[in-house]
């Protein structure tokens, strides 16, 4: 009886420790910079939103390891003080480590504070008429992108 | 796929495009520092037998 209760017990031990525990920290180690400033450099935060292809998305401490590529738009950083920090990237990539440490290198990244509406929606209609007097495929495309950077930042701006 | 790169475009032109703006559309008094800071050059000088031949800037 003793060897048979030894035996459970030992059992239950096993398949307590096999358990595993996805190793996520319930802190971020959050780094942000861009060519022109870093904003971060593997500070604690509690949340930060981002604008990808893939759709724009929350990064939690728990986020599952995840790559994508930015669009232009705000990413929002949750701050543990509680202050919500709104900065612009114009492109760039967002990389979420299975450590739950996040880093988004971006190539022009400002606050949203800087940017000026007026000149912003200048741009936008520039890239409208742009888009109207294409000639070719190339021309059109970077009409659109412009269009899509113009709309973001009327936007972030407003 | 996305209309720019069936243009032959890829994500560096088109962060490029978005960076550029974005340096352009910053209140008047952060913007020409940065607009600034984007310009790059290159001066590239050919020698031939010991002298400069032909130098142009990019």
């Amino acid at each position: 009886m003793a060897a048979v209760r030894s035996l459970s017990k030992f059992f239950s031990l096993r398949s307590f420790s096999t358990t595993t525990k996805r190793a996520y920290a319930d802190q971020m180690s959050f780094t942000f910079a861009a060519g022109n400033q870093v904003y971060y450099e593997a500070k604690s935060v509690k949340q930060v939103d981002v604008p990808s292809f893939s759709g724009s998305f929350g990064i939690l401490p728990a986020h599952v390891p995840t790559l994508a590529v930015l669009k232009p738009g705000v990413v929002s950083v949750y701050e543990d003080s509680g202050n919500v920090n709104k900065i612009f990237v114009s492109s760039g990539t967002v990389t979420i480590n299975d450590d739950s440490s996040v880093q988004i290198l971006a190539e022009e990244a400002h606050p949203v504070a800087n940017i000026d509406v007026g000149t912003a929606r200048d741009i936008l209609s520039k890239a409208q008429s742009e888009l109207s007097s294409a000639t070719n495929d190339q021309a059109r495309a970077e009409a659109e992108i412009a269009i899509e950077v113009g709309e973001a930042l009327v936007k972030a701006a407003e | 796929m996305t209309a720019w790169r069936q243009a032959g475009l890829n994500y560096i032109n088109y962060s490029n495009i978005a960076a550029k703006l974005l340096r352009q559309a910053l209140k008047p008094d952060l913007r020409a520092d940065a607009i600034k800071r984007a310009d790059t050059h290159i001066k590239i000088t050919k020698w031939e037998n010991g002298k400069p031949i032909k130098e142009s800037t990019y």
